[in-house]
């Protein structure tokens, strides 16, 4: 029978409490911010090159960011739970809570 | 479709709750200018766009309004913690909390439940593109009057981000209207309706 905490004996407990997942957070904010303009550009002028050039360097950069954070602190989206040993996508504060800012 | 991310599009960080401003706020989330109506209407206008970058626009933008709405439901909220019944006695808040407690339900500053009728979706490039400037406008104006009745500087910032985001969505929309005139006829822009008629424009 499964213990109902964890999946197996050796949980490997994800915290986004820490500062530093605070300041990932930030960071992981303000690149989908600049991504969200990118975007709505590209939408507009998709021949725009250099938009383009610039839309792939933040795209590399978020892939880091989010590999780092989902792996540190919690999940941000319901495919990035990295723990094999519980469901923390439930886990961490909720974003309208004053907490999760 | 939609994948959910665990964060606000922007951090929402109130330390003093008041019930009074939450009651105005609201009107973002529910009134006829708020995001929860933005969302709807350029969601669903999308699906008679002839041109995909008019389309890719007002499924980015709309998607970005859904993001807009869970702020405002989070400074909503926020607003209304921890409070007691005095402080809510003490305001026009107390007419929402009857009905809703603390709970999120999506109204107008005066109480009006949101409407699908405050959206149009007219199947026509133009009469939907020019609706979504004059509701980016609109919203604009909403925000404006929220920011003269707000003292707290916790709730001032993630507002003024969203009355900027208004502005640029604007921006978008007119980039949009030129798209379409661009691929019509210059001599009538109105001779056919590119999202029913076939072979309507380039």
């Amino acid at each position: 029978m499964m213990n109902p905490m964890n999946c197996n004996q050796n949980s490997r407990r994800t915290s986004s409490c820490g500062s530093n997942c605070k300041s990932v957070m930030q960071t992981l904010r303000a690149l989908d911010f600049a991504i969200q303009e990118t975007v709505l550009y590209l939408d507009a002028y998709p021949n725009c090159c250099q938009a383009l050039e610039y839309y792939h360097r933040l795209i590399d950069e978020r892939k880091r960011v989010l590999a780092a954070y989902e792996e540190q602190c919690a999940p941000v989206t319901m495919y990035g739970n990295t723990d094999h040993t519980a469901w923390t996508w439930i886990d961490s504060p909720w974003p309208w809570e004053a907490d999760a800012n | 479709m939609w994948t959910y991310e665990k964060k606000l599009q922007y951090p929402v960080k109130i330390k003093n709750a008041n019930p009074k401003l939450a009651n105005l706020i609201i009107t973002q989330l529910g009134g006829p200018d708020g995001e929860l109506g933005a969302s709807m209407r350029y969601l669903n206008q999308r699906y008679s766009m002839p041109y995909k970058q008019v389309t890719g626009i007002l499924t980015d933008v709309g998607t970005e309004e859904l993001a807009h709405l869970e702020m405002i439901a989070a400074i909503v909220y926020q607003l209304t913690r921890n409070l007691s019944e005095e402080e809510i006695a003490a305001t026009p808040y107390a007419s929402y909390f009857v009905d809703h407690t603390t709970g999120v339900y999506p109204v107008s500053a005066a109480g009006v439940p949101f409407d699908m009728k405050y959206i149009a979706s007219k199947g026509d490039v133009f009469a939907d593109l020019n609706e979504d400037l004059a509701a980016e406008q609109k919203a604009r104006v909403t925000y404006d009057n929220l920011l003269r009745l707000i003292d707290d500087p916790d709730v001032l910032d993630p507002i003024r981000y969203l009355r900027e985001r208004e502005i640029v969505h604007y921006q978008r929309f007119a980039d949009a209207i030129r798209i379409t005139q661009d691929h019509l006829n210059s001599k009538n822009f109105y001779a056919c309706n590119p999202s029913f008629d076939k072979g309507c424009g380039k």
